[in-house]
């Protein structure tokens, strides 16, 4: 992926193309120009005198704009040095781009400059597992534009093209035949409009029409607004600036703007296949945002109580009052080859909905949002009652009812491989991880909460935290594995314990059902060499038979992953544990320039020097974007209480200093600063670090 | 079964006390069918999630057009509405949020599995 461009925006739309701007796909090659799920674009390449152009340089402008420098020519034949060519391409509705080539020489040339065009509409999840298409293509010119689109039955995506300057139109492209005097310059705007086309009248309607040009200049002044209200950091620790800018950026690249949230926007899941609503990734990131973008939650609580289920569908594993897992806007959901319209598999979303509503609160103080959220909350609240009991043990379990399509493991840890025994079976179904009882407990303790404090329903409340407290009890006895001192990974469908050791025991702290007088040894594992590789907590502990350092959730180190365990650390007092976290994922961030990637490998720290990134993360992805977000969050111990922030600094030792200006809540804005103890100079190594992970 | 009108038994029952809420919401949502040549109307006049149905033409928060025939499908479950919507075979317009509350509304498809995706395995050798 290292020669290939991202360009993303409102994370529905994004390019990915060649260090020349080109796109040249093939079916399973990523490349493309892609919107709602669908490729608008499979080829767009450039040509001067039927040749190919050879990348000078490329700027990165802006997470939605990039500006590529070529010459005429490929490889070692390019001489012509008497013309440049820039294209700037501005993303956002299809794809703006401004074409220009400038004539260097005393004397005027003549040019015959040409674009090729074409695309495969390739669903998103074509794209993964390539198959045919089902419906058929067409072209056509259609007043100056030319028109590429894809038809199957009433279903139709289109993408426009058209130029500023005259040109030639046929079915593959657009040709220009130009005369450029001495040191000159021609230039054309290039619209690459996509559409999702329904009936004949809807056609040509400029609904989804608006050239990326045209919001421009509000796009630029959407980020530098976004980067401005977000609270500013001041540290010594130099490379935090970095990564701090990065992940903010990042976001507001991710934020995928709802018409539902007028105009505000909710984390999407990442780039290039999980650019959709995802319930669980938007509400965990709303979560790690809370502090500095706070509207992120309030789109979110917003976005999801709408799709929140209604009926019972097995197609879509929906029920009612479970949050939604992912929604789709390609040719197969469409068709329903996919669930997604919208499938609801998840069974942490809707609990975890329940604790984004209480913390936003807290945070915000918006009791309006809160109180008109009342019916989805107490209908998230009752699912785990009435519908995820599948086994009836008073534990939230999951067992797919669509078995072609559906997700066999419906937490966080969705692979296929992700749940296990330590000899490395795997577990029949209904499979009740860990990590969902946590979240369920947390749920019902801080329903009770809004119920007492927002709804004044009393009763309610004291029903809900009944519930916490008898869960809590039965839970601290089932899931606890005495002879190792940590909990089950999961129940299996017997009820009998799935007994790996995993990083799943850290969000259980995280929800507050561990039993204080367990909490040590739960610490003591999650640091131990089994989970901890000097980076971070491990998916799954060195020694268990499925454990692999390279292994996607069976030893792999996710960065969102250690943030809550290090949020769950400090809720249980454990400090200096929860700042060794946050210095050995910031490490890393650092080699990643500031964007740590979905996961990387858990090699130990001392064995590789360096994090080894996972062979095919996504990156950028919206919970390890977040992630240095909590991170410092957990690091400055910002806890709202009333009307107030609590600020109990606990920094790993390089950091001297640590502050955040302008934290907005229900406190208006306020400065939060944290200093460390003793300063160490760091050891000499390939760039200065927070840890060396064995501190 | 009698020839029963889907689409007036499905607006029956929203409007009927006791029926489905609509979260919190105070709005309106309008419905256009096309029938042949003529189009008919239904008015969703939502106070704090309580549904009241009328035939009214009158301007609304959120719309939704489409054929009367499709309509009927949706009201029975036998179509699902995001999916109708992705195929280009029903159209929305004004607030997104009441559009997607409003397509909570409708029956459960029935399924096991989608009735396409039934449809597509009939057609594949066994």
């Amino acid at each position: 992926m290292s020669e290939n461009l991202v360009n993303a925006l409102d994370g529905n739309t994004f390019v990915v193309s060649d260090r020349r701007g080109d796109i040249v796909a093939s079916p399973t090659d990523t490349t493309g120009l892609f919107s709602f799920d669908t490729r608008f674009l499979s080829k767009w390449v450039l040509t001067v005198d039927g040749q190919r152009l050879s990348p000078l340089s490329v700027n990165d402008l802006q997470y939605f704009e990039t500006r590529f420098f070529l010459v005429p020519g490929t490889g070692t034949i390019y001489v012509n040095a008497t013309l440049s060519v820039v294209r700037q391409r501005a993303v956002g509705n299809g794809f703006h781009e401004e074409l220009t080539i400038l004539n260097h020489d005393e004397k005027p040339v003549d040019l015959r400059v040409r674009i090729d065009a074409g695309s495969d509409f390739a669903d998103i999840f074509e794209i993964k597992d390539a198959v045919g298409k089902k419906g058929k293509y067409y072209r056509r010119i259609d007043k100056q534009k030319l028109v590429l689109g894809y038809e199957r039955e009433t279903f139709r995506r289109e993408t426009t093209i058209s130029s500023s300057a005259p040109t030639q139109l046929d079915e593959d492209g657009l040709s220009f035949s130009l005369k450029i005097g001495p040191h000159s310059s021609w230039t054309t705007d290039l619209a690459v409009v996509t559409a999702l086309a329904g009936r004949e009248e809807e056609h040509d309607k400029p609904k989804y029409g608006r050239a990326a040009r045209m919001a421009r200049p509000n796009m630029a002044h959407s980020l530098e607004k976004w980067l401005e209200e977000a609270p500013s950091l001041v540290s010594d620790w130099e490379p935090l600036h970095t990564t701090y800018r990065r992940s903010l950026v990042d976001l507001a690249a991710l934020r995928f703007t709802l018409p539902i949230g007028r105009g505000a926007s909710l984390p999407a899941a990442g780039l290039p296949w999980f650019m959709a609503i995802f319930g669980r990734d938007s509400i965990l990131t709303s979560l790690q945002a809370l502090p500095f973008a706070p509207e992120l939650a309030a789109t979110t609580i917003r976005a999801l109580g709408a799709w929140q289920g209604t009926r019972v569908d097995d197609f879509r594993d929906e029920d009612p009052g479970r949050i939604v897992h992912e929604i789709r806007a390609g040719e197969t959901a469409a068709f329903e080859e996919q669930p997604h319209s919208p499938y609801y598999g998840n069974a942490d979303a809707t609990p975890l909905y329940v604790v984004l509503l209480d913390e936003y609160e807290r945070w915000s103080g918006d009791s309006v949002l809160v109180r008109d959220r009342e019916p989805q909350a107490r209908a998230a609240l009752a699912w785990i009652e009435e519908y995820a009991d599948l086994q009836g043990n008073g534990y939230i379990s999951y067992q797919r009812r669509n078995e072609e399509t559906g997700l066999e493991n419906q937490c966080w840890k969705d692979s296929w491989d992700s749940i296990s025994y330590r000899d490395g079976r795997l577990p029949g179904f209904p499979r009740a991880t860990c990590e969902l009882q946590g979240y369920a407990y947390d749920a019902k303790i801080r329903g009770a909460r809004l119920a007492r404090t927002v709804w004044k329903d009393p009763e309610y409340a004291d029903q809900l935290e009944r519930q916490a407290a008898d869960l809590k009890r039965r839970f601290n006895s089932d899931f606890w594995i005495e002879d190792g001192q940590y909990y089950a990974l999961a129940l299996d469908g017997d009820g009998s314990q799935v007994d790996a050791l995993s990083s799943n025991i850290g969000h259980l702290l995280w929800s507050g059902i561990v039993d204080k007088s367990k909490a040590e040894a739960v610490a003591r594992h999650l640091m131990g060499p089994q989970l901890f590789s000097g980076w971070g907590v491990r998916t799954l502990a060195d020694g268990e038979a499925r454990f692999n350092p390279v292994g996607y959730h069976t030893g792999a180190v996710w960065p969102f992953d250690n943030a809550f365990i290090a949020w769950g650390l400090r809720r249980y007092g454990f400090k200096a544990e929860a700042a060794r976290i946050a210095a050995g994922i910031l490490d890393a961030a650092d080699y990643f320039s500031g964007r740590l990637p979905e996961a990387f490998a858990g090699y130990d720290r001392a064995f590789t020097v360096y994090p080894v990134e996972y062979p095919t993360a996504c990156s950028p992805q919206a919970w390890s974007t977040g992630t240095p977000l909590l991170l410092l969050r957990t690091m400055l111990g910002l806890e709202p209480l009333g009307e107030h922030l609590v600020v109990e600094p606990a920094l790993p030792r390089a950091i001297g200093l640590l502050a955040l200006l302008n934290v907005p809540g229900r406190w208006g804005t306020i400065d939060v600063f944290g200093r460390g103890g003793v300063r160490e100079e760091p050891k000499t190594r390939l760039r200065p670090q927070l840890s060396d992970g064995n501190q | 079964m009698a020839m029963a009108d889907p689409t007036s038994d499905f607006f029956e029952r929203l409007g009927q006390p006791g029926a489905r809420r609509l979260g919190n919401v105070t709005a309106s949502i309008r419905i256009d069918l096309d029938r042949g040549k003529a189009t008919e109307h239904w008015l969703l006049a939502i106070d704090k999630g309580n549904i009241s149905v009328s035939r009214k033409n009158t301007k609304a928060d959120a719309a939704l057009h489409t054929d009367k025939e499709i309509f009927d499908r949706l009201a029975r479950g036998e179509a699902s509405p995001l999916a109708s919507m992705l195929r280009g075979l029903v159209q929305a317009e004004g607030d997104t949020e009441l559009i997607v509350l409003f397509q909570g509304l409708f029956p459960a498809p029935h399924n096991p599995l989608s009735r396409q995706a039934s449809a597509d395995m009939k057609s594949q050798p066994a």
